[in-house]
């Protein structure tokens, strides 16, 4: 509460005296003590608690009831996971895609491994990484602690494989060089045409990253120039000015190159099912095409409707994966 | 006549600096100094008192040495009691009195050094514009350096900090002040905190603040660490029955962030941004003989504030109203003429959040973690973890909406060391309950009063214990021992030895 408390203190001098697992003890009482021992003995005494206090202690507390309820704004505990994403609340609910390639990536991804989960609108301060997505695993019956950390987007594949999905990572020569197409050429044009193209910035990101967390001007003015300056420096890192032609024709090429990669397939790589590389590649393709969005400079989307396997292929992973 | 020889050793004595005589000499001189000063304070006091109702004027007030301070500054404070302002004349006591209260006020704005003189005239007979019951009064005061610079460290409250302190005192010479605070430490991350402070028609207890706070303070008790950026304005007053008020306007940008990795979906679901706008009223009458271990008198607060609705906006709506009281005894022993040094005292301590809609929008927005009241610890109620009360999610003291505390504390002096030192050995019992508001459908009105219904729903969680007060100038420091008596399941009790320092105990 705040009362103008000084910062109140809180410390135990008495503490639970440590348990001893039983073979250590079987093992301490076949050595002779030495006078180490001895002293390691006298300290652990000192710091255990007194038989009488000991039974006193067992005593209390003589009522307990049981738990208080939560607020209103805890979420319901579910058995399911919960993977946090970028989305608006009522989308979180229905199960839509999220509006953030990273997050998107991901929840396809399980959607396709077959991870029951369920979503929760949220931002990037709840994420025990600061970048969403994460699963949060669900409230087990055993209630182990270990089980209830949350699992940044990097241990996903490891955790669906844990938990019985058959993900494959497709096993090609070439998977490395497509993906950086991916995480450079598309994902850097995606920055520009979302972040610093004025028209959509306005129309697009403002409403999606910035209206939505607070209806405070100065909070939006405020956030609006951390995401636009955060997406120059990342542009920046790779080049020294932001030449915005050269973006959108090297994403351009990448769209072409990964049109010819998928050729006539239903997925990349010639898999039987969609690889994590298809949530990928669906992530950027959805949401460019997605008429939700309401892009209003849409270079981006044009380049991408030219290639009409992709369009088919975001099409078939969105019936499939999406429900329509 | 003096002999040669003697005249040599008067020579020789004036030459040699006898440090002992000397130091003599100026104890000597310092003696009747201090003699004189109080045969004259003992002259003035008979003059006084055997003209006490001798009718006067003031024709005028001088005060000396207050080159930076502002004439009208002063004006204000003394043209009221000039006799040319007034309609009735004065009595000698009466205007010694009434210039009393003003250079007391004077000494109150903090830009003077101790000791403020006051010095009572009356005009030279000859001078044609003066009448024969004219006085002037002449102050003396010496203005206090205007930039003071503090830095420092604080080490002990579990917590180490360092901090620097700015403080700018009489700004435009009028007793405005400027105080700048930057602290870092393991707990308060960092905090930065300006105020602006100005009396309003030269009144020390009417103060205007206008204050800018940026901090980062870890909340362990919930996993999470807290941001803050802010700014307000607050007006406070003084009553004539001695109680004080202060109403203010504040908005916050409150960030939830940096969230430990055990953090509850509850917590999780709390992170983030908002922005509160409030307007506070705070309201305190403080009639205790002692601020940490008093033995008459009670106290009494309430703190309301409304968030978000209507014009003020902002993410977050709420009416929290929370109240403090806290009353002492002293119980007299059979047997010990006088005050015994045992005292009672008593502490309650309720609140409530009641949300509101935002702006002027017709749903209630539910509580957030920043908003929400937490309870329990060393110096609320004892023997419980800090936040160890009311719902919890996992690891986490989430806070609830409704809360009542109370404590019942017999403090007595330890034998041997007496009743006269800070120290005393105290037996206490606390309870408190905490507790969430529960969905009803959207009814706001029916959920608040249900929960607070089910305040009174079986005992409350409670623990009691003995312990050893320690008032110090600064602040009360108690350590207890206690035991949980009832608890809800998941509530932190603590079993065994609790330390506490703060400025506010339950009771």
């Amino acid at each position: 509460m705040f009362n103008g408390n000084l910062s109140p203190v809180n410390s135990s001098f008495i503490a639970m005296p440590p348990t001893i697992p039983t073979d250590k003890r079987e093992e301490e009482t076949a050595v002779p003590p030495t006078s180490f021992s001895r002293q390691t003995n006298k300290v652990r005494d000192f710091f255990s608690i007194p038989a009488p206090i000991k039974t006193l202690f067992d005593l209390v507390p003589v009522l307990v009831y049981p738990p208080n309820g939560l607020p209103q704004r805890a979420p319901k505990p579910a058995r399911i996971p919960t993977l946090y994403v970028f989305s608006k609340k009522e989308d979180a609910a229905t199960g839509k895609p999220s509006f953030n390639p990273g997050c998107l990536k991901w929840q396809a991804f399980l959607n396709i491994a077959g991870i029951n989960h369920r979503l929760a609108a949220s931002n990037n301060h709840a994420s025990p990484t600061g970048v969403l997505p994460f699963l949060l695993p669900g409230a087990s019956s055993s209630n182990a602690s270990p089980d209830a950390l949350p699992i940044p987007s990097s241990k996903l594949v490891k955790y669906a494989a844990e938990h019985g999905a058959h993900v494959k990572e497709p096993l090609n020569m070439r998977y490395e060089a497509y993906k950086s197409l991916l995480d450079h050429r598309i994902r850097h044009a995606w920055l520009y045409t979302l972040y610093l193209e004025p028209l959509n910035f306005n129309a697009v990101a403002y409403p999606l990253y910035v209206s939505s967390i607070s209806t405070s001007p100065f909070v939006r003015a405020s956030i609006s120039h951390q995401l636009r300056a955060a997406a120059e420096a990342e542009l920046l890192k790779n080049s020294s000015i932001i030449d915005i032609d050269d973006l959108y024709s090297e994403a351009d090429k990448a769209f072409e190159a990964l049109s010819i990669l998928l050729g006539d397939d239903p997925w990349f790589f010639g898999c039987d099912r969609p690889t994590l590389f298809d949530a990928s590649i669906f992530a950027y393709t959805h949401l460019l095409l997605d008429d939700g969005m309401e892009w209003k400079e849409k270079k981006l989307c044009r380049a991408l409707r030219r290639r009409e396997n992709l369009v088919q292929h975001r099409e078939r992973l969105l019936v499939r994966y999406f429900g329509g | 006549m003096a002999s040669p020889s003697s005249a040599d050793d008067l020579f020789d004595n004036l030459l040699k600096t006898d440090a002992k005589r000397l130091e003599e000499e100026e104890r000597i001189a310092r003696e009747k100094e201090r003699d004189h000063a109080a045969k004259a304070q003992q002259r003035l006091k008979e003059l006084i008192v055997d003209n006490s109702t001798l009718p006067v004027t003031i024709s005028s007030i001088r005060l000396i040495g207050a080159e930076k301070t502002r004439r009208s500054f002063l004006d204000t404070l003394f043209n009221p009691i000039l006799s040319a302002n007034r309609n009735r004349p004065y009595t000698l006591s009466e205007a010694l009195q009434e210039v009393g209260s003003a250079t007391d006020k004077l000494r109150r704005f903090d830009i003077f050094h101790d000791g403020v003189s006051m010095f009572v005239d009356k005009p030279s007979p000859t001078d044609p514009s003066s009448t024969p019951t004219d006085i002037d009064i002449y102050i003396k005061a010496t203005e206090r350096g205007r930039i003071a610079l503090k830095t420092g460290t604080d080490l002990g409250n579990t917590e180490g900090s360092a901090y620097g302190n700015l403080l700018w005192r009489n700004i435009f010479g009028g007793a405005e002040s400027f105080n700048f605070n930057a602290s870092a430490g393991t707990r308060t991350r960092s905090a930065y905190h300006g105020v602006f402070d100005m009396p309003i028609s030269s009144d020390p207890d009417k103060r205007l603040q206008v204050d800018a706070v940026s901090s980062a303070t870890l909340k362990p008790w919930a996993n999470h660490e807290e941001v803050l950026k802010g700014a307000g304005a607050k007006y406070g007053w003084a009553t004539n029955s001695g109680t004080k008020h202060s109403v203010g306007y504040t908005q916050t940008w409150r960030q939830i962030t940096s969230l430990g990795p055990n953090a509850s979906a509850t917590v999780r679901a709390e992170a983030g941004d908002s922005v509160k706008s409030a307007i506070s009223h705070t309201w305190i009458a403080d009639r205790r003989n002692h601020p940490f271990i008093p033995t008459d008198g009670y106290l009494m607060k309430t703190v309301s504030e409304i968030a978000g609705w209507g014009p003020l906006r902002g993410d977050v709506a709420f009416w929290k109203s929370e109240m403090e009281s806290s009353k002492s005894f002293a119980i007299p022993i059979p047997g010990i003429e006088g005050d015994s040094g045992v005292s009672f005292t008593t502490g309650f301590r309720a609140g409530m959040l009641y949300p509101l809609p935002v702006g002027f929008g017709s749903t209630s927005q539910p509580s957030r973690i920043n908003d929400r009241f937490q309870l329990g610890g060393p110096t609320d109620v004892r023997g419980f973890k800090l936040g160890g009360l009311g719902p919890r999610d996992g690891p986490d003291a989430v806070g609830g909406d409704v809360f009542a505390a109370g404590s019942a504390n017999l403090l007595f002096p330890v034998p041997r060391v007496g009743k006269d030192t800070p120290l005393r050995f105290q037996v206490f019992g606390n309870a408190g309950r905490l507790l969430a508001l529960k969905d009803k459908g959207g009814n706001v009105q029916k959920s608040v009063y249900s929960t607070v219904a089910q305040l009174a729903d079986g005992a409350p969680s409670l623990s009691a214990g003995v312990g050893l007060v320690y008032a110090h100038p600064v602040a009360r420091f108690e350590l207890n021992f206690s035991l949980p008596v009832v608890v809800r399941t998941g509530e932190e009790a603590r079993k065994g030895f609790q330390f506490g320092v703060g400025i506010n105990f339950l009771g």
